[in-house]
């Protein structure tokens, strides 16, 4: 769960940018209004959008094709305060039942239709409570999708994440908490540690780490130097060929099977594992 | 005084893969619901209903356990590595980079409100699955005795934990630095994860939220909610302290929310409504003129359940008319904002007993203070 520093990897104009590119969709679709779901583990997209990440509970971002967005926030007016200081939202209204208050921000805007960002991946209480209204789908691609700050911001990460990890690898099994101390440190949000060992002893770690809300994964693998040198190749030679167990990290959430602009590939040699976040054609990472 | 009292550090221990108890039940409720089989669905942020029958802490993004009628277990997950986590178990195991597609169809699903759309196509049967969410979350709420222990070790941890954070904090350092030392503490001991909100300052302060940039100051009251999770459950602890000397306005504060927890406390067995022990906390308040400060406006809840969640149901509002039972786990938390001394939290988890309840918690239940 999100218990370390939110902060802001990006300045204003960069959110700028990705909103009128959101703009641009509606416009082209005739929209007037795009809903984008958020949740404390799905917060990929409203991050890349406005850089709200909630660390409990759910909320719905609205972007009118004119006009700010607006954040329907089932969190505390307590906490309103310190998400304007952390996002650029300003419009930000209590919606404990996130439907009502979608309901009557529509009524209020007089829409009649509604664009969703990744429809098919909306929650079914969600979904099913948008009612008579007509609700259109807006694939992320082409809106909420990695551009040239998403792929600086995810180097950033990945960086933190490979060099920490190489540095505490020998001490993981026995000292998790350290390496996730370590992480923590350095104003990682989450991280998530996962140890597989082989019967010898040797042992591969993974770490999935969200910095500035990038999720990020790295493998590395302990064992004899040229079963890692093994594995190594291994890697590069999976990563020219497009083989190997892929993860898409530029979705919705932070991981899930498949590939993407940004993804994950974990290979297998022996027994151990490296693993690496990745990204396409210009952008290796 | 900071208390030097330590506590011991409880190690995980090894519970069942498969909940048989929990199975049981539910193969009794697909036979009253005339259902033929139950999908729970988990995904990354709520991995409860899977875990309430299937207890690994899987790391894919999404996972399900469909059980039929007559027993037979299928668990679908979407992580490689997760497949270990089940060696052994009484259940056929799949792994699916396809979740979509591999979804068994079910007649009810826990979790269907939380679940993509896209998944349902794949999900239901020809007339649609029905929820079973509230029937499960209603199963959940009385523990096994399995269950307790592993509530009893994650409250241990986390009066370890606390006893960490209030030895951890130190004159100028970020908030993120402290939550950076508890949370790599739990981890060292067992904790599989943690729920944690932190602030510190003054009359400034008026909620919780996750760390900031903020260096701690002298007077400040640091407060925190600790939720580490052992085996899948959580328990909590709530806890203020104060750096340095504690002001009159701190300690007359203080007073207010001990008293206003005991009261709760002392009300707690099975048969009393959830709104009767927020009621309890809050009339203390309103005692002392401060009833304005019990509502949404200045707080959230006056407690909840625990267990695979965090944060479960029934909340403890005046609203909520849930009777508690027998092997529930709740925490009861009077934490608000009085102008005072800002927001402060106390509160403890506990177990229901047949003629009362049971502090998991031994930390000490007080303010508090880092001598500097």
């Amino acid at each position: 769960m999100k218990r370390g520093l939110i902060a802001r990897m990006l300045p204003d104009e960069a959110f700028s940018a990705r909103l009128d590119r959101v703009r641009s969709a509606l416009a082209e679709r005739d929209l007037p209004a795009l809903l984008v779901y958020t949740d404390v583990w799905r917060s990929n997209q409203g991050r890349f959008l406005t850089n709200f990440m909630p660390y409990w509970n759910r909320s719905l971002i609205v972007i009118p094709r004119e006009g700010k967005p607006t954040l329907l926030c089932a969190l505390s007016p307590r906490v309103y305060p310190w998400i304007k200081s952390v996002t650029i939202l300003e419009d930000i209204r209590p919606a404990s039942k996130l439907i009502a208050s979608l309901e009557q921000l529509c009524g209020e805007r007089g829409w009649s239709k509604l664009g969703v960002l990744d429809l098919p991946k909306l929650p079914v209480e969600i979904f099913s409570g948008l009612g008579a209204r007509e609700i259109v789908d807006v694939p992320s691609e082409g809106i909420a999708y990695p551009d040239e700050e998403e792929f600086s911001t995810r180097q950033v990460a990945v960086s933190q994440a490979r060099i920490t990890l190489e540095h505490w690898l020998g001490r993981v099994p026995e000292n998790v908490g350290g390496l996730e101390r370590e992480y923590r440190r350095g104003a990682a949000e989450d991280v998530v540690i996962r140890v597989k060992r082989r019967e010898d002893g040797a042992y591969s770690v993974q770490v999935a780490l969200e910095l500035g809300g990038h999720w990020v994964k790295v493998t590395r693998a302990t064992g004899p130097a040229e079963e890692l040198t093994a594995l190594r190749e291994k890697f590069h030679e999976m990563l020219a060929t497009g083989a190997g167990y892929r993860e898409n990290l530029a979705g919705p959430q932070p991981y899930e099977p498949g590939t993407g602009r940004i993804f994950f590939l974990q290979v297998e040699h022996n027994g151990l594992y490296r693993g690496d976040t990745c990204g396409s054609g210009e952008h290796p990472l | 005084m900071v208390s030097r009292k330590r506590f011991s550090v409880s190690q995980s221990f090894s519970v069942s893969q498969i909940n048989q108890h929990r199975r049981g039940q539910l193969v009794e409720l697909m036979a009253d619901r005339h259902w033929d089989s139950i999908l729970l669905y988990g995904q990354g942020w709520r991995k409860d209903y899977f875990r309430s029958l299937v207890n690994v802490n899987y790391c894919g993004p999404y996972a399900a356990a469909h059980l039929t009628r007559s027993g037979e277990l299928t668990v679908l997950v979407t992580d490689p590595w997760d497949c270990d986590l089940l060696a052994g178990a009484d259940a056929a195991v799949n792994y699916t980079a396809d979740f979509c597609s591999a979804l068994p169809r079910a007649s009810a699903i826990a979790g269907l409100e939380l679940m993509e759309t896209r998944f349902l196509n794949g999900a239901s049967s020809v007339s649609g699955p029905a929820s079973a969410t509230a029937e499960l979350e209603e199963l959940r709420r009385v523990k096994t005795l399995e269950e307790i222990e592993c509530l009893r070790a994650a409250a241990s941890l986390a009066d370890c934990g606390y006893q960490h954070f209030a030895d951890s904090i130190q004159l100028g350092m970020h908030e993120f630095e402290l939550v950076a030392e508890v949370e790599g503490f739990l981890k060292s001991n067992g904790a599989e994860d943690n729920f944690m909100l932190i602030a510190s300052g003054g009359t400034e302060v008026v909620g919780m939220k996750p760390p900031t940039e903020r260096e701690l100051q002298h007077g400040d009251s640091v407060i925190t909610e600790l939720t580490p999770c052992v085996n899948g459950y959580y328990a909590q602890i709530c806890r203020t302290a104060v750096l340095g000397e504690p002001s009159k306005a701190q300690l007359e504060s203080f007073a207010i929310f001990k008293e206003a927890q005991q009261a709760a406390q002392d009300l707690i067995k099975p048969g009393v409504r959830a709104s009767d022990v927020a009621r309890a906390q809050n009339d203390v308040f309103r005692k002392y003129g401060y009833g304005d400060y019990t509502g949404a406006k200045y707080t959230r809840v006056r407690g909840h359940c625990l267990g695979l969640f965090p944060d479960e149901t029934p909340h403890i509002l005046e609203d909520v008319d849930y009777v508690l039972k027998e092997n529930m786990v709740v925490i009861a938390h009077p934490n608000t904002y009085l102008p005072l001394a800002g927001y402060m939290v106390f509160g403890d988890s506990t177990l229901i007993t047949a003629s009362g309840n049971e502090l998991l918690n031994k930390a000490e239940r007080k303010l508090f203070v880092k001598e500097i």
